[in-house]
């Protein structure tokens, strides 16, 4: 049998553990933080998690999300992804006319996928997007996948690193990151859509991608 | 539907004022939902509900000039722990006040808004029946009953009700007009609230165990969750019937259950500062008789004046009703004199 150490813990401040917080106290605590309704910010203030359950096999939808060509099918206005000379490193447009450099890390056997991006660069990909990948069978009991998407709000936010190769009068990303929730919501929503669309019609789940020549430069 | 208004209210607060020393050790530094007021009141070991309300509707009576052998045709009660069993203490009321209401209605549920409950029954019967007046009356006695008694002082949940009883006038007519009522009875979580001895005898039942109140607790976070939107809900819903905007209320009083009901619902409503009106510092839970008691505050701090608009709202035991109403206010602002002199 394992123990824990008597005084592992000692010293530390802070801590609420059932042997200094009895039932009553716990209990005061508990309904203490708990408020009906909560502020925005207070919510989405330093990190934006959005979730939503997808009725498609957790290793497709897997599949699906670690091809970074995807994105230009789920996301908003990432468009035009093409490979750099660095091996991984995409390059594509944001926003219009933004470079938008992206990477993909995942990892089959966790069921996990994030992308790492940044704006006008890519030497520090320092947006990144976490995502795991849940087989609801296990959390809700029922078929598909449960998509958690998490972002943290990385001080480059705040302010841009490299201003010298910003576009004059382009919005900072980070301006944006008040409308994360929604904006993020609507895309996992585009996934979703796009899933189980495919997934309901027995179709390749994609991305659907076409080989176009480049023109030839002059 | 008769358009029925709400005169006028008047309180009653027992004598006894208790502070957190006559509870368990501790009871000031509680936190949460078991945040305890200052100070509360205990009724008297003696001191009926007939007593009670006998007090507040005189008080109002004479503010208003009511003759009350005529002007009283319906006669409502809510008493929390009743002074007899078999029955109400209406009948007794209306001997002691010398009124000769035609319908006498001793409700014993919808609790903390028991006050709309009767607003709403007043306006009904009014209906056609020739009735014009009503006084709605709400007793909150289960501090002194109940958690004064040794054996539940000590309980963490004792220090929180206190005791008062709470007094409308209805009548029908325009005065300042009932804007809008609604109700929600939630049937499904009737059970969840239960008067047990320790021991788990029945309350009628013979045994040492004091009588305790208490919310099935395995059940107290759905508690906490429903009460927590239901009334903002109504608030909203009770404000879009009556055509206004819950910023545009000029006073919210409420049930006041904890300091944390409180605070989640005015969060919840984003409310100006001071719009919503408690005395659960210097009162307590009054349960039915807050609402009541808390218009009657605010009218004498002169919080609210001719033309206010005013929201009552509540939810009672573990959320079996709900009720939110909008009124203008059409009475006259409190003078300094006629705040009474027992503290309210």
């Amino acid at each position: 049998m394992i123990t824990l150490a008597p005084a592992g813990l000692e010293g530390i401040p802070g801590l609420v553990r059932c042997e200094q917080y009895d039932r009553e106290r716990i209990a005061e605590l508990l309904t203490e933080m708990t408020h009906g309704t909560y502020p925005h910010e207070q919510v989405y203030g330093e990190y934006c998690t959005v979730h939503i359950h997808i009725e498609c096999p957790p290793e497709q939808v897997f599949a699906y999300m670690a091809n970074p060509y995807s994105l230009m099918e789920w996301t908003y206005s990432v468009r035009a992804l093409r490979p750099t000379p660095t091996e991984g490193l995409l390059l594509g447009v944001d926003a219009q006319e933004t470079p938008l450099y992206c990477r993909v890390e995942s990892h089959r056997e966790a069921l996990t996928v994030d992308y790492h991006c940044a704006w006008d660069q890519g030497d520090q990909l320092w947006m990144i997007y976490l995502n795991r990948i849940v087989p609801a069978q296990r959390v809700l009991a029922r078929s598909g996948t449960v998509v958690i998407w998490t972002n943290c709000r990385h001080p480059n936010y705040a302010k841009n690193p490299f201003p010298a190769l910003a576009p004059r009068e382009r919005a900072w990303v980070g301006d944006y990151w008040p409308f994360f929730f929604a904006g993020h919501s609507l895309e996992l929503a585009n996934l979703k859509s796009i899933l189980e669309y495919r997934t309901r019609l027995s179709l390749p789940l994609g991305p659907r991608l076409l080989e176009v020549q480049p023109l030839p430069d002059r | 539907m008769i358009p029925i208004h709400l005169l006028d209210v008047a309180s009653y607060l027992p004598e006894s004022s208790v502070d957190n020393s006559f509870f368990a050790p501790g009871t000031a530094g509680r936190r949460g939902m078991f945040t305890a007021p200052s100070t509360r009141r205990h009724v008297s070991p003696d001191e009926s509900a007939v007593d009670m309300i006998e007090k507040a509707a005189r008080r109002l009576s004479e503010r208003q000039g009511l003759d009350v052998a005529r002007d009283i045709d319906l006669l409502f009660t809510n008493v929390a722990i009743p002074d007899q069993a078999f029955t109400g203490c209406g009948a007794e009321v209306a001997a002691r006040l010398g009124a000769h209401p035609r319908w006498i209605v001793d409700l014993h549920n919808t609790g903390c808004v028991a006050l709309l409950y009767m607003l709403d029954l007043a306006r009904v019967l009014m209906q056609g029946s020739g009735a014009r007046g009503a006084l709605l009356c709400c007793v909150q006695n289960a501090g002194g009953r109940i958690f004064s008694q040794p054996g539940v002082r000590t309980k963490s949940q004792a220090p929180i009700p206190g005791d008062g009883c709470g007094v409308g006038y209805a009548r029908a007519g325009d005065g300042s007009p009932l804007l809008s009522l609604v109700q929600r009875c939630q049937p499904e979580f009737a059970a969840d609230m239960r008067a047990i001895g320790d021991d788990g005898r029945h309350y009628w039942q013979p045994g040492q165990s004091p009588i305790s109140i208490a919310f099935t607790e395995s059940r107290v976070a759905a508690i906490i969750q429903r009460g927590n939107s239901l009334v903002p809900e109504l608030v909203r819903l009770a404000c879009a019937e009556a055509g206004v905007a819950v910023r545009d209320l000029d006073l919210l009083v409420t049930n006041q259950p904890s300091t944390i009901f409180l605070r989640n619902w005015r969060e919840a409503l984003e409310l100006r500062p001071g719009v919503h009106h408690d005395t659960f510092d210097r009162l307590g839970n009054l349960f039915g008789a807050g609402i009541p008691i808390n218009l009657d505050d605010a009218l004498t701090e002169a919080k609210i004046r001719r033309g206010s608009l005013v929201c009552m709202a509540g939810f009672s035991h573990a959320g079996d009703y709900g009720a939110a109403a909008v009124l203008r206010w059409h009475g006259d602002a409190r003078s300094s004199r006629e705040r009474p002199a027992s503290g309210v």
